[in-house]
């Protein structure tokens, strides 16, 4: 074969048999789960224009998209992701229904982003959307289902670790940072860089105020970390975002579903996008987060309706590597009940004997 | 099985990472020095270490294989890896340079010319350069970078400096230092809320072993 015949473009793939059977099996259970929660699937176009996505993503991220001309001249893009494709229906033609309108999706999306921890460029997510409410119930619904979806699946060594967008943010508002430093300051906190944060804030406050932001922002833990936290922290919008935080773990160990969520002051890394609780999605067995969502008040303005909206996204390629050896050791049992018919003989005899098999719902090959 | 794994990178920073462990009271076997096993656990059997390449480090960590890892901050700025890094474990102290024969110091960079660099830091290298609007055509070496310049490979390199002899003996000057790098306990993502109280008690344990860094 040549060599342009069998290269493929990188971060691309093809699937096959079983692994076709992992990952549509996975879909199936998590939309299911989004399904009996009354949130109704929206398909969505593979590519829309390209400023779409710039408005949904910000212009940065949506570097990332491919990118091509269409007829008209404009520029389009492969969508990279689904929340600025529903936020713009929702906004746009979605505007008589009554809220809050609960939304699912699941496809691929496309980013032209260095592929790594097993993420390819082309990857397959399924998320869903609940626009409409700024009450925290809305945020804790997203959560419970999430974890539903999860267990449905069979992971149970999973851990949300939950954060709040405003309890840096109001940290943050105090020390009067330009945007660089300020961007500087968010770094040394993902990266749990607590020595160079401690050096970083010398320029900008006294050593006990140092110290307790240091401490903060490394803090994880259960509930009793906002304790903790209380005790360091004075300033409103950062003890709104406490109060958010312990309710939703006070919910959480009423419905037995504490042990799946850590807290975790110190993320911030989605500050651009999200404007309330965040929440990353850790399972046994993978490096990065397989999901990860939040609240995003301020995207729909971007579409000319401002409204609250909460959602989160699952990445169906980690799944289904996660889960694999499991799946296809129960497929396979399915995949030998296989009624071998040999169509050497009168083939109207052997199309009728299939016929009556299929009816019995017997899987049959010929051969 | 062991609470965590532990990537070590072999080679400049692997005795003093063993002798860092060792002081925070995490013994690993003196065969780790002697054998060619690639993996072994400490004398509790709490922690299991792999010794890769330096470069590796990070990679390992990433995708969550090892729950952390030891490298320089010099490998991990040219990984880019997204990992945690809580600890500057302040051995293994060195400095990123770039570096030219001498008379290529007086000229500087011409910014208008494209400059020839040599190094085994490519991300870096082009990140440095680029940023101060030089063009820049990285050659990618694996080793002995310091022949580069005198062989007429490349006019500049782009290297770890521990005491500058090296340099030195190749007729090569320091023209400018990039990033000063020092050992880095980095964490993975996943691990440090999977395994969050095996990791607190790790962190806290390798933080106390820091000593006072001279000029800090």
């Amino acid at each position: 074969m040549s060599i342009t015949l069998s290269k493929i473009p990188p971060g691309v793939q093809y699937i096959f048999d079983d692994e076709v059977r992992v990952r549509r099996f996975v879909e199936r259970q998590v939309m299911e789960t989004f399904e009996g929660w009354s949130y109704r699937e929206i398909i969505l176009p593979i590519f829309d224009y390209a400023d779409l996505f710039a408005l949904g993503m910000g212009k940065e991220q949506a570097e990332m998209t491919y990118r091509f001309t269409g007829r008209d001249g404009k520029l389009l893009a492969l969508r990279p992701e689904m929340t600025s494709l529903v936020a713009r229906t929702v906004a746009t033609r979605f505007i008589k229904r009554a809220r809050p309108i609960r939304l699912s999706y699941s496809g691929e999306v496309f980013r032209w982003d260095e592929p790594r921890g097993g993420r390819q460029y082309e990857f397959h997510q399924i998320g869903l959307e609940h626009i409409g409410s700024d009450q925290l119930e809305a945020d804790t619904e997203a959560l419970v289902i999430a974890i539903e979806a999860l267990r449905r699946l069979g992971l149970e060594n999973f851990t949300i670790a939950l954060g709040h967008v405003d309890f840096f943010n109001g940290l943050a508002e105090r020390l009067e940072l330009s945007e660089d430093r300020r961007r500087e300051m968010r770094t040394f906190i993902d990266r749990k860089q607590t020595e160079q944060l401690d050096r970083f804030l010398e320029d900008y406050t006294d050593p006990e105020n140092r110290a307790a932001l240091c401490r903060l922002t490394t803090l994880t833990g259960k509930r009793e970390i906002i304790e903790e936290a209380r005790a360091l922290v004075s300033n409103e919008r950062s003890v709104a975002a406490l109060d958010d935080l312990e309710r939703v773990c006070l919910i959480a160990e009423e419905l037995g579903i504490a042990s799946h969520i850590d807290i975790d002051l110190g993320d911030v890394g989605g500050l651009d996008y999200y404007t309330g609780l965040t929440f990353n999605i850790y399972a046994q067995g993978l490096g990065t987060a397989l999901g990860r969502g939040g609240r995003y008040d301020q995207l729909l303005a971007n579409f000319g309706r401002p409204e609250p909206a909460v959602g989160f996204s699952l990445c169906l390629d980690w799944l289904a590597q996660l889960l694999a050896p499991e799946i296809i050791r129960t497929a396979a049992e399915y995949k030998n009940e296989v009624t071998r018919l040999s169509g050497a003989g009168d083939i109207v005899s052997v199309f009728k004997e299939a016929n009556r098999l299929r009816a019995d719902g017997r899987k049959v090959e010929i051969v | 099985m062991a609470d965590l794994t532990i990537a070590l990178a072999k080679g400049r920073l692997q005795d003093e990472a063993i002798e860092f462990f060792r002081r925070a009271g995490i013994v690993v076997p003196d065969e780790a020095r002697r054998s060619r096993r690639l993996l072994l656990d400490d004398e509790s059997g709490r922690y299991s270490f792999i010794f890769v390449k330096p470069a590796d480090v990070p990679v390992y960590v990433e995708y969550g294989v090892a729950d952390a890892g030891v490298c320089g901050r010099d490998v991990l700025m040219e990984s880019d890896a997204d990992v945690h890094e809580p600890l500057d474990l302040g051995f293994g102290r060195c400095r990123l340079v770039v570096a030219g024969k001498p008379e290529s110091e007086e000229r500087g960079y011409n910014p208008l010319a494209t400059a020839r660099v040599a190094t085994k830091f490519p991300r870096i290298t082009a990140d440095y350069f680029q940023q101060r609007g030089v063009p820049v055509e990285v050659i990618v070496l694996s080793g002995s970078v310091e022949l580069a310049p005198a062989l007429g490979l490349s006019e500049h390199i782009v290297d770890l400096v521990e005491t500058g002899r090296t340099l030195r003996e190749n007729g090569l000057v320091v023209i400018d230092e990039i990033t000063e790098s020092t050992a880095r306990l980095i964490v993975n993502r996943a691990s440090y809320h999977l395994k969050r109280d095996a990791m607190a008690r790790l962190i806290a344990n390798l933080r106390t072993c820091i000593s006072e860094k001279p000029g800090q």
